[in-house]
């Protein structure tokens, strides 16, 4: 875990990103928000279809340009960055994509495909640069062997471990993992979380996951921040923030999930939402999230005021008018329940994987 | 118990393809009660989209049904003229679709679609489909029904393009409906509105569900009964509780160990399933799980286990079952789930065999 103090990778101040749609109209995908990264952390970002989340994640990679506001890696300003700075300081950070079948170019090698930064930025060559092909295949699971061959001869949990090789190819610090396991079977997504793990541990990454899946979230990070509409409404340590969420979007999302456990479904209570998502071209006036919020008062607070995001806990961040009403929402199912079949609830901790070659700290516990 | 309303016996689907013949359903045999709501579960490529739309008529070329029998209230759909079976389906069987956007059509009215299923089979005029389409979105919860009737699909969001759909299976008031990875598009928060009004449509209508889903946990909430898929068959089958509490195939017990949970303290680390599904062309002999499985022993790797009884109302087709692995294998302290790893047979570092 990295302490509270340590010193943040990114910091992400009042960014927005608006995009013109029709004469005079913009639609606001991200709308003002601040954050940091911290060295070494796993920062999950969630929220559904449209909130902003793989926008963001795009401006922070700077494949597009911020409408305002300040991205700053390391202490340098991105955002007025240009040309030879920005081309040296972008192997710093590198990019997941969510399709593994289309971020591929499927004309060449694995080898070529994984080579090709490398090759971009003058590292290494010749010898020395199949090496580290070679060497980087073997890092996320794959054979040498496979370096002539083509993307459409892989399974897509394939493509998405030649899709990392490449990611980490130029020894990035910052790895943004936009949606990295959702395209993939069961019991590849698995594999490929545990891949995720191993290889921070082991280069010592920050990542920043944007995933719609909460608990896949949950799982890998440390640090979770909820969006809804171009804003951030939530962020806390991941153990905190699934277990006395702040903001009632966040309440409703938890309540929402499916659990694989058929008894417990039976007894889920579902947080209802009014309606629908509101469009980001014209967002509603004071809280966003009022239109379709249990708690909201309107006519009232938060139909007139935007709540601002502020510590409620301990870092512990929400943009609610009524942060304290939400535990009376109902209580989520508490985790940590065995599992009914006796013999499963006594599994002791598997063993870290083969990957890993320095005994790191662990995760915290839940909640800690 | 009076018979059931779908019987699908020895189902077996083949497609031709350059590369040679891919088994993708082999033996598939289950049974649906009336009202009763089925979960079909399995991975990409496990035969249950196949399954669901053998039954609909609807296997996509190069694939045929090459055997088996699908008899809904004991008649034979296979072997029925073409005309017959066009009086069911879409009357007395209905199918729902993954992706909604692209199983409406774009350039007709919301309203006229959800109608169109009665005038196809002459069980009202015009004016009289139309307003039961509108009856029809106020039941699935689609506000503003009449309003939304008038508008074009595009004009609808994901949730309630899916609850247009639902409505249009629902028209001809079937007895039972399939439903095809329903939410597997949607948002969670809507995910769980449409998981709702099925549950509701099936206490109110009676109407038989069959869904068909990779999500263990949607199936959870949904359903009575679960079937578990794997490689073009039926590796497990069970009351949704013994299924998810005491499942006894090993690749069950996998898949719920593999994803991480909210309602559970967080994992130093998943388990995993190592290894890829098999290729259908040339599947591997014995169990075809056996490449994968860390419980694997002997007859395993050279003869198929039979689906067979290993509870009351739950089979599994598997030759060491859970219950042994975790009485002489310890299964619940295995560390290692490499293949072969719990069996004491085969080292844990051995590779899986070849074909």
């Amino acid at each position: 875990m990295v302490e509270s103090g340590s010193a943040p990778l990114v910091r992400v101040e009042n960014v927005s990103k608006h995009f013109p749609v029709r004469l005079g109209a913009t639609l606001k995908a991200v709308d003002g928000v601040s954050f940091e990264i911290r060295s070494g952390e796993c920062l999950g970002l969630v929220g559904e279809s449209g909130c902003g989340k793989s926008t963001l994640g795009r401006l922070i990679a700077r494949l597009i340009p911020v409408t305002s506001g300040r991205i700053v890696f390391d202490g340098i300003d991105l955002t007025r960055l240009g040309g030879r700075r920005l081309r040296r300081l972008r192997r710093d950070f590198q990019m997941i994509f969510q399709d593994p079948f289309a971020s591929l170019d499927p004309r060449m090698t694995v080898g070529d495909i994984i080579a090709e930064p490398l090759a971009n930025y003058g590292l290494s060559r010749g010898r020395a640069r199949d090496r580290r092909v070679q060497e980087l295949l073997e890092v996320v699971g794959l054979s040498p062997s496979f370096v002539n061959r083509y993307p459409h001869e892989f399974s897509g949990g394939q493509r998405q471990r030649i899709g990392i090789a490449r990611a980490l190819a130029l020894q990035p610090r910052l790895v943004i993992c936009d949606e990295p396991v959702s395209a993939l079977d069961v019991s590849i997504q698995s594999q490929i979380i545990n891949l995720l793990e191993d290889l921070r541990h082991r280069f010592h990454l920050t990542y920043l996951f944007i995933a719609h899946d909460l608990a896949v979230v949950r799982h890998i990070s440390d640090r979770v921040l909820v969006m809804y509409l171009g804003k951030i409404v939530e962020v806390a340590d991941s153990g905190e923030i699934y277990a006395a969420p702040r903001h009632p979007y966040t309440r409703a999302l938890l309540s929402a999930v499916p659990l694989p456990d058929p008894r417990k479904e039976r007894r889920r209570s579902l947080v209802e939402l009014a309606g629908e998502i509101p469009s980001p071209i014209s967002p509603p006036p004071g809280c966003r999230f009022h239109t379709r919020c249990p708690l909201a008062e309107v006519p009232g607070i938060c139909s007139e005021q935007e709540p601002p995001l502020e510590e409620k806990e301990p870092a512990h961040l929400a943009a609610c008018h009524f942060s304290d009403r939400v535990s009376a929402m109902g209580a989520l199912e508490p985790p940590g329940d065995g599992p009914p079949a006796a013999p499963v609830a006594g599994e002791p901790p598997p063993r870290r994987g083969t990957l890993l070659t320095d005994p790191s700290p662990g995760r915290p516990a839940p909640g800690a | 118990m009076s018979p059931p309303l779908l019987e699908v016996r020895d189902l077996r689907i083949r497609f031709f393809t350059e590369d040679g013949e891919v088994r993708a359903v082999e033996g598939v045999s289950f049974d649906l009660q009336e009202g009763e709501i089925l979960g079909i579960v399995g991975e990409s490529g496990c035969g249950k989209s196949m399954t669901a739309l053998s039954i609909m008529g609807l296997v996509p070329e190069p694939g045929r049904v090459t055997g088996g029998e699908i008899r809904f209230k004991g008649r034979d759909l296979l072997s029925m003229a073409p005309d017959e079976v066009r009086d069911i389906r879409g009357k007395d069987i209905a199918m729902i679709f993954q992706d909604p956007l692209s199983s409406l059509n774009p350039v007709l009215k919301t309203g006229f679609q959800v109608a169109e299923p009665m005038l196809a089979h002459q069980r009202a005029d015009k004016r009289r489909a139309l307003a039961r389409a509108v009856e029809l979105l106020r039941q699935v919860r689609v506000p503003a029904a009449e309003q939304r009737a008038r508008d074009y699909p595009f004009q609808l969001s994901g949730g309630m393009r899916q609850r247009a759909m639902i409505a249009m299976g629902l028209a001809n008031a079937p007895s039972m409906l399939i439903a095809d990875e329903p939410t597997t598009a949607l948002d969670v928060t809507v995910q769980a509105q449409i998981l709702d009004l099925l549950r509701t449509l099936n206490r109110e209508t009676r109407t038989a569900i069959v869904l068909i889903t990779h999500n263990l946990a949607v199936v959870a909430g949904l359903c009575s009964r679960v079937i578990v898929m794997y490689a073009g068959q039926i590796v497990e089958e069970g009351s949704v509780f013994d299924l998810f509490e005491r499942p006894q195939h090993p690749y069950t017990w996998l898949l719920l160990r593999s994803v991480p949970r909210l309602d559970r303290t967080r994992p130093e680390r998943l388990r995993s399933i190592e290894g890829l599904p098999p290729d259908l062309i040339a599947p591997p002999p014995g169990c075809r799980f056996h490449p994968r499985c860390p419980f694997r022993i002997e007859p395993c790797f050279t003869e198929p286990p039979p689906l067979q009884e290993v509870g009351p109302g739950q089979r599994a087709a598997c030759w060491v079952t859970m219950r042994r692995a975790h009485e002489e294998m310890g299964a619940a302290t295995l560390l290692d789930v490499r293949p072969g790893a719990g069996s004491g047979v085969h080292g844990p570092i051995r590779e899986p065999h070849r074909g």
